[in-house]
């Protein structure tokens, strides 16, 4: 017997070596596909996503579901002291309620006299998170609404309160939604009362830092983040978050929408947006700035 | 091989295909959104090396290389680039699997560990080669750190409720052969 299974070690090891190289090959064809033409992969990415993430939906609901009831049941055992917080907390509120309810009634009759009427373009679709990125060294979650649902690639995504991220990679059924914690994310915003213009650039942390702010100076810690619609990324004046100072005296995010739990989020209907459409490439001066410079010289 | 055995064989490959569709499952579930400090391990790849060491035949090459493309695709990775490292040292287990069935398991871990984090090197260096953005050196040392330390568990689940062990001498013989 042993005598047998050598012999048939010795038939298959040529065949299974020409295998090993030929599924070799293949993965690396796939990679420097995927490095020279990412979006074309990205999109069979999205499509592979698409097929399979929605069937586990069925477990990964109940199992989420336990999860949390357990990570919950935690916080039950210091209820007491929580019961007072909220108590606490609920007197205050109810001065500021009083404040927004005054508030809204003259902001309705200012809007009545203006006769302001919304853009009818800015409307939304609601989607459940499906799934997250997966790994951690990415921050993104899959939503399950998708180009059936007409997303197009760029969308801002909102939780009920501020920005989450934006569409990139949509298939037939489901969507991805990078987060501005994702250190590929890019967001133009501005500080307000100070008008500073600035860039949210994730970084794989819970509060993004600000890069790019012209005077730092006028920028104070509890200032007001939000969107500023440069580059028709986004539409302008969607809440982001606060300034904060880390302890290095950066400035960073304090993001409004709740990280901890996203589930259900709005994708923001707009079509300022530019298709992106061509592969990642370095920018350089276009020729026409040349040739004007070439010419002056002359 | 008989009748037995190439059921048995084709068993337990359709089990993998479900330990890798559940490993990808657990890696998936949205519990937490926030950016986290720590990484889980890379249950597929400890459960990859695991079966290759004990049972060759039950991870044929092509059988890991979709499963490891699948879970690229899957988790936001380059596609191809670490599914290619990890099949290789799957490979190199298999070739060693002869003398690793005789050693204890110090040796194979230690073998499991270096080419796990020669693989986690070959990964970084050349996305560093190709220009591709790595993801952040601290997080990956930790994966990497969890995946090697998580292997003997990784070991003990394949061992004891799976049923996947080294093969000893007679074990390839039909059942009737014993009787």
């Amino acid at each position: 017997m042993a005598n047998n299974l050598s012999n048939s070690q010795d038939y298959t090891g040529p065949l299974r070596r020409l295998l090993l190289v030929v599924v070799s090959l293949v993965l690396i064809a796939i990679f420097l596909v995927w490095r020279i033409d990412s979006p074309r992969v990205e999109r069979f990415r999205a499509q592979v996503t698409d097929r399979i993430v929605p069937n586990f939906d069925w477990a990964m609901a109940p199992v989420t579901g336990t999860i949390n009831l357990f990570r919950d049941y935690q916080s039950y055992q210091r209820i007491a002291e929580q019961n007072q917080e909220l108590r606490r907390e609920l007197r205050k509120m109810q001065s500021w309620k009083e404040a927004a309810l005054q508030l809204e009634q003259e902001n309705a009759r200012l809007l009545d006299l203006n006769k302001v009427r919304l853009d009818p373009r800015l409307t939304f679709i609601t989607g459940v998170v499906l799934a997250d990125s997966g790994s951690p060294f990415r921050q993104s979650v899959l939503l399950n609404v998708g180009a059936r649902d007409g997303l197009v690639d760029g969308w801002a995504t909102m939780d009920g309160i501020g920005l989450v991220g934006r569409i990139s990679g949509v298939a037939k059924n489901t969507s991805r939604v990078i987060l501005l914690t994702d250190a590929s994310s890019r967001i133009p915003a501005v500080i307000q009362p100070s008008g500073q213009r600035a860039i949210i650039a994730g970084d794989n942390s819970a509060a993004p830092p600000l890069d790019f702010i012209e005077s730092p100076d006028l920028v104070r810690p509890g200032d007001r983040v939000v969107s500023s619609g440069d580059g028709g990324v986004f539409p302008a004046g969607l809440v982001i978050g606060q300034v904060a100072a880390d302890p290095g005296g950066r400035l960073r995010v304090r993001l409004a929408a709740d990280y901890e739990r996203l589930k259900f989020l709005r994708v923001l209907r707009s079509y300022t947006t530019e298709p992106v459409t061509d592969a990642a490439h370095v920018l350089t001066p276009d020729l026409a700035s040349n040739d004007t410079g070439v010419t002056t010289d002359e | 091989m008989n009748e037995y055995q190439t059921s048995r064989v084709w068993f337990m490959r359709t089990c993998f295909i479900v330990l890798a569709l559940v490993a990808l499952f657990m890696h998936l579930l949205p519990l937490s959104t926030l950016p986290s400090a720590w990484a889980m391990p890379d249950l597929l790849v400890g459960f990859a090396l695991a079966w290759s060491v004990r049972r060759p035949d039950y991870v044929p090459v092509f059988l890991l290389a979709s499963m490891l493309l699948l879970s690229d695709l899957l988790l936001q990775r380059p596609p191809g680039l670490w599914a290619l490292l990890i099949l290789l040292c799957c490979e190199n287990l298999k070739l060693r699997a002869h003398s690793l069935r005789a050693a204890n398991f110090a040796v194979e871990w230690a073998t499991v560990a270096a080419l796990i984090l020669g693989a986690m090197l070959g990964y970084r260096m050349i996305l560093a080669v190709l220009l591709v953005e790595r993801p952040s050196l601290g997080l990956h040392l930790i994966e990497t750190t969890m995946t090697i330390l998580s292997y003997p568990f990784i070991v003990f689940i394949t061992h004891a409720f799976m049923g996947v062990r080294k093969t000893i001498p007679g074990d390839l013989d039909a059942p009737r052969g014993r009787l």
